[in-house]
This record gives structure tokens, sequence and C-alpha cells, in this order.
């Protein structure tokens, strides 16, 4: 899973509209995949850290919490219903979503497109 | 270069006892096909469908931006006011908007916010129109996010609101259509998608109401996509099951936007859905 984060890394920092889109954005968000913890921390856009956990003292803004099946899924060119978008996740009950929810709204779009860039396809909305 | 047959005009209308400047588009002849958009939204959402030769051949589609919303203005006095929909308000303007056009009973398709508000005349006014088409419409959705994060000073609502309903918008569509579509939640005024949000997510008052649609006078039909979060193929049936006689359809590809999203994905259902309304208005009874 570490890897897929780390591609995701790499597409970030060639993508320049979710750059500039995320340049106000500086925090750590910790996805949770099966119970397995990683933590990606942002600096102005960029995915400065992709740690793997648990950690106990990494402070997290927001986290995503899911299966990695749900993420298998995610993660096709063309998901099937709930599985294409962090809030379907949520919806069909394969994904939580806590901490500062108002945060990740206000960059709802750079953070699903971000989450997006590890499909096949990239260039949409999550 | 073309020019395309849509035309744009403005007419006022009187709504809780003030005027409103109404935008309005029509396209096409023949029978009247009202066409209400989605919250926080506007008129562009039917562009396509006024656009198709095919279905403008024999029906006029005529639609219009709710107050707040596209080029209609806000009333007066707006600056003061929190803007909070209500199902009266609703009615009352998809009425007043009728006449002031002199829409002898068109058929009434209404899409998300638009659609619950067909239902709700087809449980109150049905003898207003010939048949309704509700998309992505249900009898009620408690809201699964909180609506006050789209109006606040230290945030742009419309890009949160553009991010939000993605979610409702299949992988299927084109990019380009997925993109137009979410351009219109960015362009929304301030505080307007919660106020459309408010009445979505707040007034269950249809539930009680569907029993009493009548759908051996005017036909009723839905229409829902599978990519819908806010009204899921589950919500829509749970709606159509309530309305003895209306019908469904469910859309595997497309989500909460169709006409915008997937204009081509949709017409289709569009077709079936206008096939199954009555040719002719029939005097009210």
């Amino acid at each position: 899973m570490i890897e897929v984060f780390r591609a995701l890394q790499e597409r970030l920092h060639q993508t320049p509209h979710l750059l500039r889109l995320g340049r106000l954005f500086s925090e750590t968000v910790l996805i949770e995949v099966d119970g397995q913890e990683f933590y990606l921390t942002f600096e102005k856009g960029r995915l400065v850290g992709v740690v793997e956990g648990p950690s106990r003292k990494t402070p997290w803004r927001f986290a995503l919490r899911t299966d990695a099946d749900a993420l298998r899924k995610f993660w096709q060119s063309r998901p099937a219903p709930g599985f294409h978008d962090i809030f379907g996740l949520v919806k069909i009950g394969r994904g939580r979503i806590d901490g500062d929810i108002l945060c990740l709204v206000k960059n709802l779009r750079f953070f699903k497109e971000v989450m997006a860039l590890a499909r096949p396809q990239t260039g949409g909305a999550a | 270069m073309s020019i395309e047959p849509i035309i744009g005009q403005y007419v006022t209308v009187t709504v809780a006892g003030a005027p409103r400047r109404i935008y309005f588009e029509s396209a096409g002849q023949g029978r009247p096909i009202l066409c209400l958009h989605t919250a926080g939204a506007d008129t562009r959402q039917w562009r396509h469908l006024m656009n198709d030769a095919e279905i403008t051949a024999q029906n006029r589609l005529i639609a219009f931006d709710m107050p707040w919303h596209g080029k209609s203005l806000p009333p007066e006095g707006f600056q003061t006011e929190e803007y909070l929909l209500t199902t009266e308000a609703y009615i009352e303007t998809v009425l007043a908007v009728a006449d002031a056009l002199g829409l002898e009973r068109p058929v009434l398709a209404g899409c998300s916010m638009g659609g619950r508000i067909a239902l709700q005349l087809a449980a109150l006014q049905a003898d207003r129109f010939s048949g309704f088409i509700a998309i992505e419409a249900s009898d009620f959705q408690p809201a699964w996010y909180d609506i006050d994060w789209f109006h606040r000073p230290d945030a742009h609502g419309g890009e949160m609101g553009a991010a939000l309903v993605s979610a409702n918008i299949s992988p299927f569509a084109p990019e380009v259509e997925r993109w137009n579509t979410l351009w219109m939640f960015m362009q929304s005024g301030p505080g307007v998608f919660r106020g459309d949000l408010s009445f979505y997510t707040r007034d269950d008052s249809l539930i009680a109401r569907l029993p009493q649609i009548d759908t051996g006078k005017t036909p009723v039909h839905l229409i829902v996509g599978a990519y819908d979060l806010t009204c899921t193929p589950e919500d829509a049936k749970r709606t159509a099951d309530a309305i003895p006689g209306a019908t469904l359809a469910v859309m595997d590809e497309l989500g909460h936007f169709p006409m915008s999203e997937h204009p081509a994905g949709f017409r289709p259902f569009f077709l079936d859905a206008l096939a199954r309304m009555p040719a002719r208005a029939a005097k009210a009874a």
C-alpha cells in the first residue's frame, strides 16, 4: 500500500494544477487501510512525507479509514457506484472520515483529486 | 460557427407579494415541457435537451432560473435577508412562471430539488400540469453533510459545493460536461446552495402527500442514476412505490445531474419519459 501512496506523491508533484490548488494546504492526513496507518504530510500542496504507522506521536488533521479492497475499487478508472468517491465509500459503509471535517471540505477538491491520482486515467474529480 | 435555437428572455412575476425578475429560456414548438434546475445551479443544465432538434420538433422546452439563481435577481432587500427556500415559495414561483408564460398544462420536468417540487405539485396542483417527470427525486433526503459549510466568510461556498456535489457525478460522464456542471455550482451566489439545501434536506412534507397523487389523471415517471449518492436508486424506488401507478427508470451509468453531466447518456431516458406523458394536454377536470 505504501508504494501506491509514494506513486501518488510522484504524480502529485507532476500535476501543476493540484500544486496550485493545494498551495494553502499544509496538513497531515491519516489514511487507515484495514487498520494499518499511513500518514501523508502535505506542505503547501506538496506531499513531503509518506510514513507508515502506527504512531501515537503524529498529529493529523483529518482521517480517511477504509479497507484495501475498497481502495482497489476506488482506484479503478471507472469505479462502481459508491466506490467512485471518498464520500461514496462512507455512504456504502466502506469508509469513515473523521477529524477536522471542515478542513477537509475547504480543501475537498484538492484532496479528492490527490486521492484519485492513483487511478489509471487521471484528471477528473474523485 | 452556429447560433443555437435557445431564446433567452425575462419576465417579472409576483411571489410572496413582491416582484421577481425571472430569466427563462425556451426552444421548440408543440407540447410545453417546463424544466426545473437542481439546487445551486441554473437553466444551463437543460441546454443540451433544448438544443436537441428531435426533441424540440414536437416539444417546447422552457426552463427558468429560480430567483437568486443564474440570471434571475434576488428580490429587493436580499442583502439583509437569509435565503431559505420553502416548499410554499417554490410552488408559488413555478405556478407564477407557468401563468406568466401562458403555459397550458405543461409537463413538469424537474431534477433533484426540482424533482421534489414536481412531486409536491403532482400531489397539490395536479390540474395545472399534464404529467410529471421527476429526476433524481425522492420523498425526503436528510443531509449527510452540514449545509452551513456552504455559506461562511472564510471559504468559497461555491468551490466547496462543487467539490461536494462532484461525488454525485458518474465516472462515465464526459470530462467536459462534468466540469461544465460543476462550474454552475462554483458560480452560485453566496448562501444560495445552502438555502436550497435547507428546503431539500429539512422539509419532509412530501412523504405524507405521495399517496394522494393520482397517476390516472397525471402520469408520474421517476428517473434515477446509479451514481447518485444524494438520491440513490433505493430512495427513488421507495418514493415511486409510495405513488400508486408511478413508474421508475434506473440509469446505470449516470449520476445526480444527468441532463447536464452526460447528455447523450440521459437522452434515451428523457425520450422514454416524454413518451409516457400525454401527447397533448387535456383540459383540466
